[in-house]
């Protein structure tokens, strides 16, 4: 048996939260953004880096973590899909995601947020070809990818627009309506 | 419409079978859709109703039952996924993510052998290293399970035999991952290796191990699982057919793919009952298999899904690493978490079977479909599965949408040593599907004939059965037809492409909603249950069983509810995940939960609607025939001024009734025929979908490349347009990954060559053409608000009209799936070689002359599309039966109307005379309780 | 998946890592890690060291004619100043998302595959290992059965076959000084052995001649999808025309066999006489000739062999009408 690697104090800023943990010498990335981190949004689909679920974004590039060793993401500013979010805005890309259809099951969802949103910051305004060429490293098992790409044209423009996200903790519909605001009306039109 | 539905021909009543079962065709049974006897609101004046807050609105196909539901709210419009924002955070949480505090986490150990005997297992090092909690193997349980009851023959882990590389032999788990791995290779394990099988035809034969051993049920010696045989209607002039198809189909095993590995946490409570974490499209039955695997109630257990990372049929299977974790956490008494790597994925398999298929196409001289003749023979792998329902399914499911002279199936499924095959999204219908498809272009080009319109001349029409007694309700087969030809330009383009660029069409028959749940309670027990819980908060609590598996369930029963109570989205929660709230759902298979679960929603929310309503009338002093549901109000109809808001309604109910709470249930009609293997196919409603697909192909690499593909589907009515378009856009990927790419590679000693997902060839985003998603509404009277499946349906017809299209483009017939370049290249060498072409870039192209048939087809074909619209609209329901279009009389039974007209589903010897046909050898056995003392 | 121990050392210069390198006797380099870290999660021949290449800024220059080992992949694809036929080959290799971590150096010096090979280690107990990674067992080469002392596997980088069409010298590095050679001269055919680095030698960069630029190129790649997947076969072609007529030729291929293969000897000769579409075809079939793939990846020998021809045949078509 081989002997067990020796670990060592490893941290970088994760989601702008500055973090330092005990890690092996031979720690991949992924592992400890997922176990000890605890940044679960970050997806292990193969490992191998055929499906780019486990993308992130290190020092603004967007990178696989299942090929990438911890050490080597020392020091590094890592943000993960939890840090896409301002607060309870959700990026533009994330909204998107969810108004166009671009995440089913949703297990892909991620890494695809991280590398359009790294697109969107490199180039606002993407072609559809150029969209393709920037996913053709992540796997969709469940929207053939026609979906994603509308999302993230859909977030291109909105970007552009600088039109912001709703926030989904303002009040929602209340229950109990005043009543319609011309009475001619039927109540679907009353605030 | 109060007598219900009756079931064409025959009459109602008096001919009640001694033994309890129904007699085909001869019930009535009760108001479609919600399975009870009583629609609510019956009065609404939706004349009234303005229509931006669901007034009536003229259907095209007529009214449905549920329209007087509709307020208006959110039906048929598109909108996100409800919990899309938990996927797009990365707060959703899947197998992986379950983390309890002291978890341990599993290891599994597999077989390294096809196929060997556990003599002995030595799990005495294991168990004594530091850090290792517990070790299970097979002795730890003994009971069998399986996802049909009427097959089980799987083991938490080997008992004595080890079928497949991957079964599962023991398991650990330990502190960590690296100590449960170290402790896993330190259990010693003496195998005696037994003589394995790859070759399905193989498994048709004796053999001196069988896989399994069926007892007295065993068929010969052999490893034949199932076998079916279904014969009907007119063989003999079938047989006499001038126009005649007949092809060997070769189809690859397939996996699902999904990007979530299994991944399962296992925790026994302080009170001593089980918590099962896991990514399941079909809850319930894995409760049903832990509970009997662990010898323990199944209320001890609470099976909690996840958010499942993609499932596709793929994790449908109660599975042995649930059992395994159950197992192992019992044991250790701490919590217990596998996850997979995706190699493991590829040993527990469940994907599409590998299949030998033998069809033929007959025509006659009117440019009628004569006959289809089948014969599958499909290889399950090393387990039983779902397999039963497939091998009817390679058969049954092509008795639609065309009406057939005759129906010839011999199917049958074999063990061999090989990872398990499955459901995978289309069951067992669509390599057979692609086969007929493909031999209707043929057939149509030898009469000379566009296969367009030669399909438009034979549809079924709506409110038909087939001739094996499927209750066809709604159909947008037609219309289908009619949009893809247009939309694609088909008339122009249709053999008159250049050599390497060509069009094909395709069309996809499926079920919404199996008729028969797997574990069959006869009558009494629902396939979907509903509960809905108001509070005074006045929202809407919604439980469900559902499996919301990334195809929006959950989404579909919010828009359910939210559309009857007229209520936002917002104000709708779905509790779906724990088996402890939510009331049985049968799970997300058979694409029937939007079907079934939608209409039980309904149920339930017009019950908890009634509730209201009635408190609204003590308020108002209007009665609830003159009340309207707007949004969050209840008014009165001639003046929506006045009335009150939703939240006083439910105050006021809850004052007089106390707890608000509705429930609501699903079960099918009876439906179908008697004959053995009739439940199989039947469902309460089908889903239609006719594809065209352009592809590039190069004759000189054999690439084929799909273009553009147009995508019409019926799924009688969109409840969510987004949702439907996504079902039907990522179902052309995964058809076009079937057609094209995708393959479980087996080496030549019987090695999974591609366990991995850089071999296994899913589509990329480069791969990916435009694809125009076309929504076709028949508005199905059973459906929740007309609603059909889209789930699965869409996937089926990619894959003949790309093999059409490869043909259009260089006139090479496809037999063999999926179409690698390396196999197309082959067969233009074989081509050019044969037609005597030095150089495949000369190629001739087929081309299309119209012949005297199809002026008649073309007629035949707008009388029918009258025909069928009359019946859609209610103006003409008489019975229509398959054979009506070779003059049959409906009303009588069609033996007494042609002799010769079979309805057989055990074979005659002289049935399995042709050596040719393989499946057909599996019927030469005898099972060993016939077989007297010998 | 559990990743076998070893220690990770990250020295921050080349004479550091050399040091570092004749220091520990059993070592792997590692520099983006997109193929050293996939075989290492599955066991495959793993080293209880390794040193990484991340920090050592030595390695990473790049020009129209030098390129370092560090260089990645994704830079030199949208680089300005490289060879347009290196970029382009670039920007075939594997996905985007990987073009970002791999490097020049981890491509040319990239292990040779195997079906039987590249598996995890599960699987391979199942086939009772195979020779390349025996696990002490003697195991056989499961592809060409009955000798033990050869691995087959196959070199699927793509860079390689670029390098060669445009004569590039590569450069090495160890403790005991630099040595360079012909990019063809790199490699040795044994899917074990690899190539020529001795223990502690590594690859520092790639030099082209000086007038690469007046040399025109085309790269041709069998795969199945346009992204991740690997070259089943792959052909790059160099030309240098001078008034109308091609003054130099050279054909490499990659993706084949054990190492990449060079025709340029069999270029040189056709553009003797050319006479275009006759000459190409005749060319095409010589290299189909001088290939012999085995079956080890995913698309069968025969097919991959006839391809050759053709990619061939599409790499030169630019050379058609003249
Ligand atoms: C899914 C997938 C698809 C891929 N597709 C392709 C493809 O299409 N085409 C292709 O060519 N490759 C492909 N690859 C392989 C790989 O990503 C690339 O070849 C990449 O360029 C390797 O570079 P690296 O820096 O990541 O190498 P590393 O993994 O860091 O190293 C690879 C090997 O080279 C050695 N090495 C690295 N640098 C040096 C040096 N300077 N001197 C001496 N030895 C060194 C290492 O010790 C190791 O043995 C693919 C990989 C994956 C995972
Ligand atoms: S070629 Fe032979 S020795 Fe080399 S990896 Fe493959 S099986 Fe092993
Ligand atoms: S998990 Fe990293 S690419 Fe699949
Ligand atoms: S949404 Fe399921 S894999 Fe992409």
């Amino acid at each position: 048996m081989l002997p067990s690697a020796g670990k060592e104090t490893w941290n970088a800023s994760v989601n702008e939260e500055q973090h330092e943990h005990l890690v092996e010498s031979n720690a991949i990335l992924l592992d400890v953004l997922r176990d000890q981190v605890g940044t679960l949004g970050v997806k292990r689909g193969c490992d191998m880096g055929t499906c780019g679920c486990c993308a992130v974004l290190i020092d603004g590039e967007p990178r696989l973590s299942c090929l990438c060793l911890a050490k080597e993401a020392q020091g590094t500013q890592i943000v993960t899909v939890e840090g896409l979010a301002d607060g309870h805005h959700l990026h533009p890309i994330q909204q998107c995601f969810a108004e166009a259809g671009g995440s089913q099951c949703g297990f892909c969802t991620p890494g695809f947020l991280i590398v359009s949103a790294a697109l969107l910051d490199e180039n606002p305004e993407p072609s559809r070809d150029e969209i393709k060429c920037a996913i053709e490293g992540n796997l969709c098992r469940c929207t053939g990818y026609q979906q994603i790409v509308d999302a993230v044209e859909m977030a291109a423009s909105m970007k552009r627009n600088g039109a912001i996200p709703p926030n989904p903790t303002d009040p929602k519909s209340d229950p109990h309506p005043l009543g319609p605001d011309d009475p001619s009306l039927p109540p679907g039109s009353s605030k | 419409m109060a007598k219900g539905y009756r079931q064409a021909p025959g009459k109602s009543g008096d001919k009640k079978r001694t033994d309890g079962k129904r007699v085909a065709g001869q019930q009535d049974f009760g108001v479609p859709g919600s399975g009870g006897s009583n629609p609510h609101s019956n009065l609404q004046d939706l004349d009234y109703v303005p229509e931006s807050v669901g007034g009536w609105k003229k259907q095209p196909r007529g009214p449905h039952v549920h329209d007087r539901h509709i307020t208006g709210m959110t039906i048929g419009k598109s909108v996100p996924l409800v919990d899309s924002n938990w996927k797009v955070t990365g707060q959703a949480e899947y197998g992986d993510d379950i983390r309890l505090q002291g978890e341990l986490i599993g290891k599994i150990l597999r077989s390294p052998h096809h196929y060997a005997k556990i003599r002995s297992i030595d799990v005495s090092a294991a168990e004594a290293m530091e850090g290792v909690f517990a070790v299970a193997t097979g002795q730890d349980s003994v009971n069998k399970f399986g996802v049909l009851p009427v097959t089980k023959d799987e083991h938490a882990m080997a008992q004595d035999k080890v079928r497949h590389v991957g079964d599962l032999v023991a398991c650990v788990c330990a502190i960590d991952e690296a100590t449960a791995i170290e402790a896993m290779n330190a259990i010693i394990v003496d195998y005696e290796v037994l003589p394995s099988i790859h070759d399905m035809e193989d498994g048709l034969k004796d053999s001196e191990h069988p896989i399994h051993d069926r007892g007295k049920y065993h068929i010969g010696e052999s490893n034949v699982q199932k076998r079916v045989f279904q014969q009907f209607g007119d063989l003999d002039g079938m047989k006499s057919a001038p126009f005649v198809h007949e092809s060997d189909w070769e189809t690859a095993g397939l996996h699902h793919g999904f990007t979530e590995p299994h991944a399962v946490v296992a925790h026994w409570d302080p009170a001593g009952r089980l918590t099962v974490w896991t990514p399941q499209q079909v809850p319930h039955y894995l409760h049903r298999g832990l509970s009997a695997v662990l010898d323990i109630p199944m209320h001890q257990i609470n099976v909690h899904r996840t958010f499942v990372g993609g499932g596709f049929g793929g994790k449908s299977d109660p599975f042995p690493h649930e059992m395994c974790a159950a197992i192992l956490a019992r044991k250790s008494g701490r919590p217990v978490r596998i996850n997979f790597d995706r190699e493991e994925v590829y040993w527990i398999n469940r994907g599409r079977h590998p299949s030998r298929i033998q069809m033929g196409v007959f025509a006659d001289d009117e440019g009628r479909i004569a006959g289809i003749e089948t014969d599958a023979l499909i290889d399950g792998g090393a387990f039983a599965s779902f397999g039963h329902v497939t091998t009817y399914y390679n058969g049954v499911l092509h008795t639609a949408p065309y009406e057939i002279g005759a129906f010839n199936y011999t199917g049958a499924r074999v063990w061999t040593n090989k990872p398990a095959s499955g459901a995978m999204r289309g069951h067992g219908a669509v390599n057979s599907r692609c086969a007929v498809e493909v031999g209707i272009d043929a057939v149509s080009e030898q009469m000379n004939v566009d296969p367009m319109t030669f399909r438009l001349a034979n549809l079924l029409p709506p409110h038909s059965r087939t001739i094996t007694g499927f209750r066809v309700t709604s159909t947008g087969m037609r219309e289908c037809l009619a949009k893809v030809r247009e939309q694609s330009g088909w008339d122009e383009k249709f053999r008159n492409l250049p050599l390497g660029k060509g069009i094909g069409v395709g069309c996809g028959f499926f079920i919404s909603g199996s008729g028969l749940p797997i574990h069959w309670d006869p009558e009494n027990f629902p396939h979907a249950t509903v509960h809905l819980q108001c509070d005074m908060d006045g929202g809407v609590t919604v439980h469900t069983g559902a499996a919301d598996i990334g195809q929006g369930s959950d989404t579909a029963v919010a828009q359910a509810v939210s559309e009857v109570l007229a209520l936002p989205l917002d104000m709708i929660r779905i509790r779906s995940k724990e088996s402890d709230t939510a009331p049985v759902d049968l799970g997300s298979y058979s694409s029937r939960v939007t079907f079934m679960n939608c209409n039980a929603a309904i149920k339930a929310a017009c019950e908890l609607r009634d509730k209201v309503m009635k408190a609204a009338w003590e308020i108002t002093g209007y009665n609830p025939d003159v009340l309207v549901l707007g949004d969050r109000r209840i008014y009165y109809k001639h003046d929506p001024a006045v009335g009150v808001s939703w939240l006083e309604a439910v105050h006021k109910a809850q004052a007089d009734v106390g707890s608000l709470i509705a429930s609501g249930a699903y079960r099918t009609p009876p439906m179908g025929g008697v004959h053995k293997g009739a439940a199989a196919g039947l469902a309460p409603a089908y889903s239609f979908s006719a594809y065209v697909a352009e592809v590039d192909v190069d004759v000189e690499t054999g690439f084929v490349k799909i273009t553009k593909a147009w995508a019409a589907h019926d799924c009688g009515k969109a409840l969510n347009p987004l949702a439907v378009k996504g079902q039907i856009i990522g179902s052309c990927h995964m058809g076009m990954g079937q057609v094209l790419s995708e393959e479980m590679k087996y080496g030549r000693d019987g090695h999974l060559m591609n366990p991995d997902l850089l071999d296994y060839k899913i589509m990329s985003v480069h791969e990916m053409p435009d694809v125009v998603p076309i929504i076709v509404e028949s508005n199905d009277p059973e459906g929740p608000f007309g609603a059909k499946e889209a789930g699965e349906g869409p996937l089926l017809p990619i894959l003949p009209a790309v093999c059409n299209a490869i043909y259009d483009a260089i006139g090479i017939r496809i037999n063999e799936l999926p179409v690698t370049p390396d196999r197309l290249h082959k067969r233009i060498e074989k081509h050019c070689r044969k037609i005597k072409v030095d150089d495949p870039l000369d190629l001739p192209v087929p081309r299309f002359e119209p012949g005297p048939l199809q002026q008649v087809l073309v007629e035949r074909a707008e009388a029918h599309a009258k025909r069928d619209h009359l019946r859609d609209i209610q103006e003409d329901r008489s019975s229509y039966v398959n054979g009506v279009l070779f003059g049959f009389d409906p009303d009588k039974p069609m033996a007494e109307q042609k002799e010769g007209w079979r309805e057989a589903v055990v074979p005659t010897p002289q049935d399995l005379a042709d050596p040719s046909k393989r499946a057909a050898r599996a019927w030469g056995h005898v099972e060993r309780r016939h077989r007297g003392d010998e | 998946m559990r990743m076998p121990p070893f220690t990770l050392h990250t020295p921050e210069n080349l004479a550091k890592a050399l040091a570092l390198a004749n220091e520990l006797d059993n070592f792997d380099w590692v520099a983006g890690g997109t193929d050293l870290l996939p075989n290492y999660k599955w066991h495959l021949n793993p080293k209880p060291n390794v040193i990484s290449l991340a920090k050592v800024n030595e390695l990473t220059a790049l020009s129209g004619t030098v390129i370092g080992a560090m260089v990645r992949i994704h830079d030199l694809a949208n680089s300005e100043d490289a060879h347009p036929l290196i970029r382009e080959t670039a920007a075939t290799i594997a996905s985007v998302m990987i073009r970002r971590s791999a490097t020049v150096g981890g491509n040319i010096c990239l292990d040779t595959r195997c079906y039987w090979y590249n598996q995890t280690e599960e699987w391979r107990r199942s086939i009772d290992w195979c020779h390349k990674c025996d696990c002490d067992t003697e195991a056989d080469c499961r592809v060409i059965p009955n000798q033990n002392t050869l691995c087959v596997a196959t070199y699927q980088a793509d860079l390689a076959a670029a390098f060669i069409a445009l004569d590039a010298t590569i450069h090495l590095a160890s403790g005991a000084g630099a040595r360079s050679m012909p990019f063809a001269e790199f490699f040795q055919l044994d899917g074990m052995t690899r190539n020529v680095l001795k223990p502690g030698e590594l690859v520092t960069h790639v030099t082209l001649p000086e007038d690469a630029k007046n040399w025109q190129g085309a790269y041709q790649k069998l795969r199945l999808r346009e992204t991740w997947d690997f070259p089943e076969a792959g052909v790059a072609a160099a030309w240098k025309l001078e008034g109308g007529k091609i003054t130099g030729l050279r054909v490499a291929t990659t993706g084949c066999e054990s190492i990449p293969g060079d025709h340029s000897e069999l270029a040189e000769t056709a553009i003797v006489e050319w006479s275009g579409k006759d000459s190409i075809r005749e060319l095409a079939d010589g290299v189909r000739k001088a290939v012999k793939p085995v079956s080890n990846t995913y698309f069968p020998p025969a097919y991959r062999r006839k391809m050759l021809r053709v990619l061939t045949r599409r790499a030169l078509a630019p050379l058609e009408h003249l």
